[in-house]
């Protein structure tokens, strides 16, 4: 092996690699993208949760006898609603989960009262809490005997705190550590095949296997690089999350643990890089390259995702398994009980493996089929008019979610109508207008703003006025919003208290939306993806990342399913304007329905009720569609030369 | 006289069932330009790749200064480049040389003495550190060329270099050509443009269906066969060889 080269083609492989906008995406604006959305999603899942759990009383046992006991019993049993109180119970009981908390009563001082609890579990976090309000706050004045309460978590907070850790971060690592590679892979084999420099270098004096070292090493580093940046942004979101939640938060950070848990990487990183380079050298085309690596990716993320949910102890066959094996290791080590043999088994595993795929990239490397001539990809000739593409649509969308995210968000929890306001003008619609100056486009253009026909334009009211019934009816099925939520909502953009005027509200929530968002989504994100996926793909993807856009779980499935309408209604009448118009006519509907507490009367609507409903709404968007469809413009034949 | 730099012997190549070269035995000396003609898939790209050890040779051996082609010491002293050789887009011609120069074993004031050699013969010097992707289809042959002879082989082997280049590019590649072969280094060149190896060579081989049907000069070949164009001279060959058993 000359070391030389080797290190010659890791730094070259590198250059080219930060050099490409691809590679460049998946590093840092992905992890700098998802995880602030996946940490929106997630704390409002748990708050649905948490709003749930409130609604279940907590079932509780006292330990100790005498007045005490007497005294406490009595004040648990006349809050039926918050408790269910069992005979008898021990801490163990609480530990195994048969009781949410426990009150033991102190044998020298009856006046003194125990809770007992699992910091780790959920109902147990929120039954220690009813039973510190009702003995510390809710006996009155005078009342005898009082009580002075201390309580005792059965869970170390480090642990608490690891165990969460441990069942998300070890798979976000492998996860990123996998998407890492995967390009990088790609590129330096197939992608560099597909150039036609793969014979400039095998001409030169270095050795074959010397190149492929070289290309793993480079891709390894690339796949480690993403693995860092990406935990580096999830410490800094979960900092983020401690910080706006401290007064809630029972666990602590295992930062220790977690750091070590992080060198997991760089096996991964290595093990990846050479069975993916080995499997791209395969590979005649970019495009056959990215279909014989998607199934080993997916094939890796299933069994990590296993090692992340089971509990799958690291020896035997699971030490072999690559994903699972790093995984459980990582794991491990976050929650501080990793042996030494699981260690070493799985890192002895994931280096043979790595030096059997690395075995196997060389033989590969030496094969004929790799100088075999292969068709060329062609760039389109002629027509140098810029047009937006695929890759400026994600660029958008991308820096529109961090705007909105690191910037708008902020503004808007301090003063939501400016705040909504500067994120809609600034951050989406600003934001299409300055893609049209810089990528040399017109805004008409970019926006795809023509006049439409007037009967697509009527179809676009139809929809609009009708489809928000349906949406709204299959949301709350599929998903629905805890009530006060929806209540915290409507008060927040809808006040009903006269601080804002109807039409103030209907600019704010109807009209600015539907210029913006759409200006945005249906403008060049919809173009752009349109050009590389065909119609359906291209508005079920705009309609996903509008459904994400809107930072809400429980908005994102009436979000999406508006934008697969709105998308449709763009492309079939060739005009942004009918999007527009249906995007405004929807929201409004949601606000003269609040205004006059018309939402409100519909969930006390009954089944046949809510059957016609749905099905009016569906006749006229349906109606409003046709009409839309017939509106388009056919093509005029040319006139013959 | 000094023995030849570059040679074929008794060579054969099959790709499972297809039969690429047979029995093809090739001779060149320094200071002579030797041109492989042939149609599309006659077998040259195969034959020349032999020559440059990017592919084993099924039978028969192939040499570049007595050393097995497929060997670090043969590469050394070879420049390959072909019509289809790509650059790295992202890296500049700068760095490509950089780092072909280091892998040749050159140090990096070495590299930059041939470069700054190199670089007003092959009118690189506005375009050195522009990224090569954003180069011409002629200004990145001229980047090639420089990579292919930047450690200064002996041999250097060019398939089909003038293909997809305009007329003012084929003749820099030819002027350059010619010019090396005048340095005493052996070129072999491969090219289905017959007029254009009448211009260039000194030596000719035809190849049909992987075989070696004529060798020698263009006046030689024509005076074989009694045809007045190197065009028609090839068809009659063809015929004859096609109609042989």
């Amino acid at each position: 092996m000359n070391a030389r080269h080797v290190l010659l083609t890791v730094a070259k492989e590198l250059r080219e690699a930060l050099r490409d906008r691809r590679t460049l995406a998946i590093m840092i604006l992905l992890p700098l993208v998802v995880y602030p959305l996946l940490s929106v999603l997630a704390a409002q899942v748990a708050t649905g949760r948490e709003k749930q759990r409130e609604d279940r009383p907590s079932t509780v046992a006292i330990a100790g006898a005498g007045p005490a006991r007497d005294a406490l019993a009595t004040h648990i049993l006349a809050k039926p609603t918050l408790f269910v109180l069992l005979p008898g119970g021990t801490s163990a009981d609480v530990e195994q989960g048969r009781l949410d908390a426990l009150v033991e009563v102190d044998p020298q001082d009856a006046s003194k009262v125990g809770l007992v609890y699992d910091a780790s579990r959920d109902e147990s976090r929120t039954a220690e809490e009813r039973l510190d309000a009702m003995v510390g706050k809710s006996l009155p004045e005078g009342c005898a005997p009082r009580f002075t309460s201390h309580s005792r978590s059965l869970a170390p907070k480090a642990r608490v705190g690891g165990y969460l850790l441990s069942k998300a971060l070890p798979l976000f690592v492998v996860l990123m550590v996998l998407l890492g590679a995967f390009y990088p892979a790609i590129d330096v084999t197939a992608g560099e095949r597909e150039r036609g420099t793969l014979e400039t270098v095998l001409c030169s004096p270095i050795r074959r296997f010397d190149l492929m070292l070289g290309k793993v090493l480079a891709v390894a580093t690339l796949a480690a690089l993403t693995g860092v940046l990406n935990l580096a942004s999830m410490a800094i979101t979960l900092m983020q999350i401690l910080r706006l939640t401290a007064d809630n938060f029972v666990v602590d950070i295992p930062w220790g643990h977690a750091l070590l848990s992080s060198l997991v990487i760089f096996p991964a990183a290595l093990l990846f890089a050479a069975a993916f380079v080995a499997l791209g050298a395969t590979a005649r085309t970019f495009k056959e390259a990215q279909t014989l690596l998607l199934p080993v990716y997916f094939l890796t993320v299933a069994p990590a995702m296993a090692g992340s949910i089971g509990e799958y102890q690291l020896g035997g066959i699971v030490a072999w398994i690559p994903g699972m094996n790093i995984t459980l290791l990582a794991r491990d080590l976050l929650v501080g009980r990793a042996t030494w043999a699981g260690t070493l088994a799985a890192l002895a595993s994931t280096l043979l493996l790595s030096t059997v795929a690395l075995f196997g990239a060389a033989r590969v490397y030496d094969s004929e089929r790799l100088v075999s001539p292969t068709p060329r990809r062609k760039r389109p000739e002629g027509g140098t008019t810029r047009t937006t593409n695929a890759g400026d649509a994600m660029v958008l969308f991308a820096l529109a979610f961090l705007l909105l995210y690191f910037v708008f968000l902020p503004i808007e929890q301090r003063h939501l109508a400016s705040g909504l306001l500067i994120a809609e003008w600034a951050g989406l619609f600003g934001l299409v207008w300055l893609f049209s100056r810089m990528s040399g486009q017109t805004f008409r253009s970019v926006l795809v703003f023509s006049r439409p026909r007037p009967q697509a334009v009527l179809g676009a009211v139809l929809c609009g006025c009708s489809a928000w019934a349906a949406v709204a009816i299959f949301s709350e099925w599929a998903m629905p919003v805890p009530k006060n939520m929806v209540d915290e909502l409507r008060k927040a953009l809808i006040p009903l208290d006269g601080s804002r005027s109807f039409l103030t509200t209907l600019f704010l929530v109807g009209a600015t939306p539907a210029i913006c968002e759409e200006s945005l989504f249906r403008g060049p994100i919809l173009r752009g993806l349109h050009a590389r996926l065909g119609t359906t793909a291209a508005i079920c993807t705009t309609a996903v990342l509008f459904g994400l856009f809107h930072m809400d779980v429980y908005r994102l499935i009436p979000a999406t399913l508006l934008g697969i309408l709105l998308g449709f209604i763009t492309l079939e009448s060739g005009s942004i304007l009918p999007a527009m118009v249906a995007h405004f006519c929807n929201n409004s509907m949601l606000v003269t329905l609040a205004s006059l507490r018309l939402d409100q009367r519909m969930e006390t609507l009954g089944q046949g009720a809510i059957a016609l409903i749905v099905i009016t709404s569906i006749v006229l968007s349906a109606t409003g569609f046709i009409l839309i469809r017939g509106s388009r413009r056919r093509p005029q034949p040319s006139p013959e030369v | 006289m000094p023995g030849p730099l570059a040679v074929l012997d008794g060579v054969s190549k099959s790709f499972g069932d297809v039969v690429a070269v047979v029995e093809l035995s090739l001779s060149i000396p320094g200071g002579e330009i030797y041109g492989l003609l042939g149609p599309n898939g006659a077998g040259k790209t195969t034959a020349l790749r032999m020559l440059a050890g990017l592919l084993a040779t099924g039978r028969g051996t192939a040499r570049i200064l007595g050393h097995d082609a497929t060997t670090a010491s043969a590469k050394k002293r070879l420049g390959y480049l072909s019509g289809s050789t790509g650059l790295f887009g992202r890296l500049t011609p700068r760095e490509v040389l950089d780092y072909f120069g280091q892998i040749h074993g050159l140090s990096r004031p070495e590299i930059a003495r041939r470069v700054a050699v190199l670089a007003p013969d092959l009118a690189l010097e506005t375009i050195l550190d522009r990224r090569c992707e954003v180069l011409s289809t002629g200004e990145r042959q001229r980047v090639s060329i420089a990579r292919a002879v930047l450690h200064d082989p002996a041999v250097l082997i060019l398939d089909e270099p003038t293909s997809g280049l305009d007329v003012l590019a084929s003749r820099f590649m030819r002027d350059f050509v010619r010019a090396e072969r005048d340095r005493g280094k052996a070129v072999v060149f491969s090219t289905h443009y017959l007029a254009e190896a009448e211009l260039l060579c000194d030596r000719i081989g035809f190849l049909h269906l992987g075989r070696l049907i004529a060798e020698g000069s263009p006046a030689e070949i024509r005076t074989q066969t009694d045809k007045p164009t190197l065009e028609e001279a090839f068809l009659a060959l063809a015929e004859t060889a096609g109609a042989a058993p």
